[in-house]
């Protein structure tokens, strides 16, 4: 591990995230808001400390980088931007303590969309926009943004890419990950600027058109409204965004492909399948459940069903109505949807369809086995056999994943939160969804969790946007051992 | 440029890992997902697992963008198989083959004129064996290259302690000698590659290397204390391909030669084809055997056979047993590090040699040939200077030559032209140049045309 090496790729990338904060400077300076000395602060601050990291820890050259540092630079540098961006809520008058602005800033940047504040709509210009604009740098990866766009990285941001894009099966678009980080980057912009077009033409204001298009597009769910998207109260805006975060929760290289002119590239992938299936059936079964319960047309029953399934499937975390009023077979059906998550390669966060796919098969063929004992099976991603290692992963993963919301559970709950809470603000907080039930319900916040407890879930948002192995193979002391 | 390479073993691994460097796009297919997940572990490059051969598999690869195909696999067939396809599917791209079988030796004209065509055959055994004649001559010599059709020598070699140039700055040689120096374009003391100014000093078991003129090249050795000596006897140990080629070409130029080999069908097929040389059917690492053939009354000692180990040992036997010069043919790049470690300086390697024939036909402008020396750390490329490049036409010293980078050479028709910061480029002239790694690119760049005459 060489350390001053690593130190100082996370001073650039703490740099980088200074810079940023240039595009919230400005709408406050537009609206002149309250936030434009804090932002202006917090900008001092980051800009000086990213830059001493880089001058403490410069001239180091090393032509590779290996595995666990590209690990270590990840979860150290997610860790850091999260804190850095933590500046802009602590130094303003709307957050109180540390606590909640790290907290908002981890929720920011992880896309998950759990928020602190109780009323949103007080909440200066500038730094909404900077609460939605992190999401939209975390979304597509900030460190798949600097392979992109810094050239400084070269061979080693391939290491970096694969800890933060970490995927069962990897792809790589392009021969190199730097043209592979720029055709993902690219794809996301282009979706995102679509959106804004679709939302403006909808009604909604510019300033309000590019906060949401950047909190969709990464599936993210941060609003400029208390209600949510329920503010609107449009059809069209419900659709579009609908029709947003179900593309966000599709595979990237899918869309390139069918962007390079390949039509069929959705149907012919199993995993899109899957998900375009899995979503279709929850709609239909939710709307059923809701429909003379709930709403007395079935027009509307679709309307509100649709678009809490698609949200929290996506993993995004928008509101149109609040679930928590719907029937138990509804809510525990979305409380599974977020263990389920949207596809790999995606912006959504969860399992991952991929891998819940591939949990299924491993269970068939433990069946199938038990039937014929001499048969030999494999197990297959649409015509591909997939690898003993890949399928092992993935059950690592399902055990790790479902090991760490039981224990990030507990502790909640023993911070004195009711049984519907803990289990809800973990599973909402660990699939990076946002709301969850009870205490943290749609129409609620996370404002009243304990700040132990907002700890806890701080931890278990990055542990979900990292997919668990980056950040707890540094609680491992054989990665440490040299 | 994007370029294709089927086949992830050693050379094809070598060859992506050099590109990816120089960033081109680089994709490799390989049937074996282990050897793929290496490659794309280690290098920035796309893989495809696959069957090289397969059109499928290749269009998936993107055959039909990319400039250059090298199919570079252990297996002749797979090889030729690829480039054949490929050039059903994408004519426009430039195929290689990698082809070891000595059959295929008159036919390397055929695939170029004929359809199918297949652009360039690579056969790394025939470059390994002009590589060991070219060691056997130069005493002392850890790495031998020719350029402008032999005129020019490139020599890699070890200082002895006892050399009279041990302590000497580089601009003091003629003062020491007497005699002119030759150029010398890189150091390497510690295993680090340093291009040396005129206040250079020289040092015992320091790695020089220079450029010569044939003509004049016993007086350059002599310089540093090395003397051409010619050899008239030569073992052989391992009667394999490259065993079976040097031993007819020492034949040829009345070399007395000994050739042990283990397998004793191959032994009645060696004694067969050969007409002077000894066949010996035995084990090389057999000490008896190498005492009762005088292994230290031979010239040198060459040891090619198929297994690396065995290789090594035997060479370290035959050194220990008094062989004034031992060749070693190392395929694992693993071990070259090792080899001066344990004192085989003198090694040849099929697979460095395939890269380095594929690597310059792979160098964009008009490089004729290139060969990359001491563990890829540098390249020496001989090049046609373009008339529209940014190099001719002016001093050298005006050109912004990229840093690490040298002009060691030039040949203007039959005369050999060692420059000075004085001298100038004429269009149609041959340059060497010689550049460090990371100036790869840049050299390219000057070396190519200017984009505003295209």
């Amino acid at each position: 591990m060489r350390w001053s090496f690593i130190l100082n790729i996370i001073g650039m990338l703490i740099l980088f995230l200074g810079i940023c904060m240039i595009f919230p400077l400005l709408f406050g300076l537009y609206y002149k808001d309250q936030s434009i000395l804090p932002m202006v602060k917090s900008m001092v601050i980051t800009i000086a400390s990213g830059a001493t990291l880089i001058i403490c820890f410069r001239g180091v050259k090393v032509p590779y980088i290996s595995h666990r540092e590209g690990m270590t630079i990840v979860a150290i540098g997610w860790t850091a931007i999260g804190f850095f961006g933590a500046f802009p809520f602590y130094l303003g008058p709307e957050v109180e303590t540390f606590v909640d602005a790290f907290f908002e800033s981890v929720s920011g940047f992880t896309t998950t969309g759990s928020s602190i504040l109780t009323d949103i709509e007080a909440v200066s210009k500038g730094l909404l926009f900077w609460r939605s604009f992190i999401q939209w740098l975390g979304g597509m990866g900030i460190i798949v943004l600097s392979v992109a766009i810094l050239p400084f990285l070269g061979v080693g941001g391939m290491q970096l890419y694969k800890a933060e894009v970490p995927s069962p099966v990897p792809d790589k678009l392009k021969p190199r990950i730097r043209d592979t980080a720029k055709v993902l980057w690219k794809v996301y912009a282009l979706f995102s600027l679509l959106q804004v077009f679709f939302l403006l033409v909808g009604g909604m204001d510019l300033y309000d058109a590019l906060c949401h298009a950047f909190t969709t597009m990464p599936t993210g769910g941060f609003s400029t409204k208390n209600a949510s998207i329920a503010h609107y109260d449009s059809i069209y805006i419900d659709s579009v965004i609908i029709f947003f975060m179900l593309v966000a929760g599709i595979n990237f290289s899918l869309h390139y492909q069918f962007l390079r002119g390949k039509r069929l590239a959705f149907w012919r992938d199993s995993e899109c399948r899957f998900f375009i299936g899995a979503v279709i059936l929850l709609i239909v079964v939710v709307t059923f459940n809701v429909y003379g319960s709930v709403y007395e047309t079935i027009g509307r029953a679709f309307r509100y069903s649709a678009f809490q399934v698609v949200s929290i499937v996506t993993t995004t975390g928008y509101a149109t109505a609040d679930y928590e009023l719907w029937p138990a077979m509804s809510q525990v059906i979305l409380i599974l949807c977020m263990f389920l998550g949207a596809s790999a390669g995606s912006t959504g966060g969860g399992m991952k369809c991929l891998r819940v796919m591939l949990y299924l098969k491993y269970c068939y063929k433990e069946l199938f086995l038990l039937i014929h004992p001499r048969a030999i099976k494999h197990i297959k991603i649409g015509s591909v056999s997939v690898p003993e290692d890949v399928v092992r992963s993935v059950l690592g993963f399902m055990g790790l994943y479902v090991g760490l919301f039981a224990f990030s559970t507990v502790l909640i709950a023993a911070m004195g939160v009711d049984f519907i809470t803990s289990l809800a603000s973990v599973a909402a907080t660990l699939g990076n969804i946002g709301p969850g039930l009870g205490m943290v319900g749609p129409v609620d916040n996370f404002a009243l969790i304990p700040n132990l407890g907002k700890w806890v879930l701080i931890w278990c948002m990055l542990l979900g946007r990292l997919e668990i192995y980056t950040i707890i193979i540094l609680f491992v002391p054989e990665f440490w051992r040299k | 440029m994007k370029i294709i390479i089927v086949g992830a073993g050693e050379v094809g691994f070598h060859i992506a890992s050099h590109l990816a460097r120089e960033n081109k796009d680089v994709v490799v297919i390989d049937k074996d997902p282990a050897a793929i997940r290496r490659v794309s572990d280690n290098i920035d490059v796309q893989v495809v697992i696959g069957s090289g051969s397969s059109p499928v598999v290749l269009k998936e690869a993107g055959i039909k963008e990319a400039e250059i195909l090298l199919a570079v696999t252990d297996s002749d067939d797979t090889n030729l198989g690829a480039c054949l396809v490929s050039d059903l599917i994408s004519p426009s791209t430039k195929k290689l083959a990698r082809i070891r079988h000595a059959d295929y030796d008159e036919y390397h004209e055929a695939f170029r004129e004929h359809a199918p065509h297949i652009d360039t055959l690579i056969n790394p055994d025939i470059e390994v064996v002009k590589t060991i004649e070219m060691l056997m001559n130069v005493p002392g010599a850890v790495e031998v290259g020719e350029f402008a059709d032999g005129r020019v020598i490139f020599v890699g070699i070890r200082l002895d302690k006892s050399a009279r140039l041990v302590g000497i700055g580089l601009s003091e040689i003629f003062a020491k000698t007497g005699k002119q120096s030759p150029l010398i374009a890189a150091v390497v003391r510690d295993e680090e590659l340093i291009i040396p100014r005129g206040n250079h000093k020289l040092e015992a078991e320091d790695l020089i290397y220079f450029i010569s003129e044939k003509d004049k090249f016993r007086d350059s050795l002599s310089i540093f204390d090395k003397h051409v000596e010619p050899i008239n006897r030569v073992l052989i140990v391992g009667g394999g391909g490259i065993g079976y080629r040097l031993a007819a070409l020492l034949e040829k130029n009345s070399v007395y030669t000994k050739i042990i080999e283990k397998n004793s069908d191959r032994c009645i097929e060696l004694a067969e084809k050969l007409n002077k040389a000894v066949v010996l059917h035995g084990d090389g690492s057999d000490q008896e055997l190498l005492k009762v053939e005088n292994i230290q009354d031979m010239g040198v000692v060459v040891t090619l056979t198929n297994d690396e180990e065995t290789n090594i040992i035997t060479s370290l036997l035959a050194k220990r047993m008094g062989a004034p010069k031992i060749i070693t043919k190392i395929s694992k790049f693993s071990y070259l590090p090792l080899m001066s470690m344990i004192g085989l300086e003198q090694v040849v390697s099929p697979r460095l040699s395939a890269i380095n024939t594929i690597l310059q036909h792979i160098r964009r402008g008009k490089v004729l040939s290139s060969r990359s020396i001491k563990d890829e750390q540098a390249e020496v490329m001989e090049a046609v200077a373009l008339e529209t490049s940014d190099i001719v036409g002016k001093p050298i010293k005006e050109i912004s030559i990229p840093k690490g980078a040298l002009v060691t050479g030039i040949i203007r028709n039959d005369t050999v032209i060692i420059p000075t910061g004085k001298s100038v480029i004429e269009p149609n002239d041959r340059i060497i140049i010689f550049a460090k790694k990371q100036a790869i690119p840049e050299v390219e760049k000057i070396l190519a045309v200017k984009l505003e005459f295209f």
